[in-house]
């Protein structure tokens, strides 16, 4: 998957004003193929994105070896990673054999799929309620967007607090308004943890998928909704053969993004729960995590991590699609 | 204002009733996610100027008997004990988010302008990788990390905590500037050089001040990034005195968790800072991402 390089007019000045140059060197050098000789000559460039590249291949490139590496490993506890042996893959078909794998991955899928749709969904309806002006606007929109803003961690003791068996606020109206005798348990229980969970995670997420949405809001042709509306569309007609075919993009790029921050999240289920009762909130990452520096299982938790790396790459061949279907757009308008 | 224009022009009963639907379903619903949003705030700050006894009432006091202050006066004063922690905390959550936030920008503008302005060979290809960063969790980088961090000398210190942070912002940073040069025109910059300007000089005197909105609007997502990030910081770091906010506030109250005034007047403070920067710069924030997400 190698996209071509776009050539824009900057290039072709400076290889104009260099072409002198790197006419004698392919003299020198006839051995060279083109694209090293590009390299060379837009040399210069790289210069800008070197620094970025270098922290990226540090804190990225290396991980990402290490941990592919590791999976073949059986890992004694406490890092001692000189005495690691190697047993092949071991690590993968002890996760694939195991229950709580698929319990885990269960859990992710409910998590990851009830997280993204409703938060979307809900950011979406917020942006188009939200798109006419009216007196508060601003307001509004700003105080919606404070749960995406503060500290996940500061999210989860508020939720916490207000999931509270005996003094949380939820338990307590319940039992004012007669539909509970005492204060249901919200996050103690098998069956509610994970929806609990969600919940919170919603609260925090939509305001995300509310921004993304006004911003593509924005570019939604005003004659072609009016012309609509001359020729009689309803509201709901409008919405759904003008605005929303223009939006196909956004909401794809969206929702992956959810999709990806929801996969990966891990503070709210860790201090609300720490993946309990009975492992019924446990993600694909606080599992890794527990697996990790819990259980000290660090072989094994390699390998998990090498599976997530996969299932991403799948998703971010999407994400980068999407991405290129917003580069292609520009590129003919 | 307009919505009498419309109805006027407007002559059909029965269309106007079809669209006040949609909007009073509108408005109802913004009310709806409005108390969904508000309500647990709401609560944190009462909750957070009760006293522990009136705090675990049942039924619980819907405006506490005797607001208090006492708990943020435990929390900022210097004399006792569980302040001492918290301002630590604060300060060291401080340091790590405004130093991340400086060298993100260093790195991620001429990373940016280089991806939205020169066709090296590889481009697309760099750009999508950078991109892809933020595809990954925390955890796959977290034993590696750790272990790399060992090596380097850097655990227990302030200096591997900028450094993941570091590239875990860059990406949305590089993408949303890139988005900003996309819009400044070439000739602007041509037509500087043409004047006798070095093209680094004409990014400087041009380019920059052209995209300040752009610059603050990553400045904004860094910091924001940094304050809040939580997974890192719990492994990276366990000297207490090391602490940033988020994993300060967990060891802090996970000692006596009955206090919950303490607990919620933490969380409030610790969200007071990104809130207040938030809502100042929220339009260059909103502007970036529409020109740089959206906008195509």
């Amino acid at each position: 998957m190698a996209p071509p390089v776009r050539s824009d007019e900057q290039g072709h000045a400076t290889v104009t004003i260099v072409t002198g140059k790197a006419e004698a060197r392919r003299r020198l050098q006839p051995g060279r193929s083109g694209t090293l000789r590009k390299i060379w000559e837009h040399r210069a460039d790289y210069a800008y994105v070197l620094p970025a590249i270098a922290v990226m291949l540090m804190v990225i490139a290396y991980p990402i070896y290490y941990t592919i590496e590791l999976s073949f490993f059986k890992t004694p506890p406490g890092l001692q990673l000189r005495d690691k042996t190697f047993i092949g893959f071991d690590n993968y078909t002890a996760i694939l054999t195991s229950q709580v794998f698929w319990k885990v991955t269960w859990n992710t899928l409910i998590w990851t799929l009830g997280s993204t749709f409703i938060s979307f969904v809900l950011g979406f309806a917020t942006a188009l309620a939200l798109h006419r002006d009216f007196i508060g606007r601003g307001v509004l929109r700003a105080i919606l967007i404070i749960p995406w803003v503060i500290s996940a961690v500061a999210a989860s003791y508020i939720w916490k607090w207000i999931y509270h068996s005996d003094f949380g606020i939820i338990g307590a109206v319940l039992v004012g308004l007669g539909l509970a005798d005492r204060p249901p348990n919200f996050i103690d229980n098998v069956s509610t943890v994970l929806p609990s969970l969600i919940v919170v995670n919603i609260w925090r997420e939509f305001p995300f998928a509310m921004i993304m949405m006004m911003a593509g809001l924005q570019t939604v042709p005003d004659q072609l909704l009016r012309a609509a509306k001359v020729d009689g569309a309803s509201a709901w007609q409008r919405f759904w053969h003008v605005t929303f075919p223009h939006l196909r993009n956004v909401s794809v790029v969206t929702m992956l993004l959810l999709a990806v921050a929801n996969f990966n999240s891990f503070i709210i289920p860790w201090i609300m729960t720490g993946g309990g009762p009975s492992n019924a909130s446990h993600i694909w990452i606080t599992h890794i995590y527990e697996l990790a520096f819990g259980r000290q299982r660090w072989g094994v938790a390699s390998a998990y991590s090498v599976l997530l790396f996969l299932i991403l790459m799948t998703l971010g061949y999407f994400y980068v699609r999407a991405l290129s279907g917003n580069e292609r757009n520009e590129g003919s308008a | 204002m307009s919505t009498i224009a419309e109805t006027a022009s407007r002559g059909q009963t029965r269309r106007r009733m079809r669209v006040d639907g949609w909007r009073w379903a509108g408005r109802i619903f913004l009310v709806f996610m409005l108390l969904y949003t508000a309500l647990p705030m709401i609560w944190m700050l009462i909750t957070s100027i009760k006293s522990g006894f009136a705090a675990t009432q049942f039924p619980p006091q819907w405006w506490p008997d005797e607001p208090t202050l006492a708990s943020y006066q435990k929390l900022l004063d210097p004399q006792n004990s569980v302040g001492q922690d918290f301002l630590r905390f604060f300060w060291n959550s401080l340091f790590v988010s405004t130093v991340t936030t400086i060298l993100s920008v260093i790195v991620a503008v001429p990373a940016a302008y280089a991806f939205s302005r020169f066709s090296f060979p590889g481009r697309n290809f760099l750009f999508f990788a950078v991109l892809l960063r933020n595809m990954f969790p925390a955890v796959i980088f977290l034993v590696p990390l750790f272990i790399l961090m060992r090596v380097l000398g850097l655990m227990n210190t302030h200096g591997s905590l900028i450094l993941t942070y570091l590239t875990f912002g860059l990406p949305l940073a590089i993408w949303l500037l890139k988005g900003f040069y996309d819009n400044i025109p070439v000739q602007l910059e041509q037509a500087a050089r043409i004047d006798g300007a070095t093209r680094f000089q004409a990014f400087i005197m041009i380019v920059m001040p052209l995209s300040t909105p752009g610059i603050i609007a990553t400045a904004i997502y860094s910091f924001i990034g940094a304050w809040n990030e939580y997974i890192y910081a719990y492994t990276f770091l366990s000297k207490n005195d090391q602490l940033t906010l988020p994993v300060g506030i967990q060891r802090f109250f996970s000692e006596n968790t009955t206090d919950f005034p303490g607990l919620m007047a933490a969380s409030f403070m610790m969200s007071v800072p990104v809130v207040v920067l938030f809502l100042i710069l929220q339009r260059y924030f909103v502007r970036a991402l529409t020109e740089g997400a959206v906008k195509h």
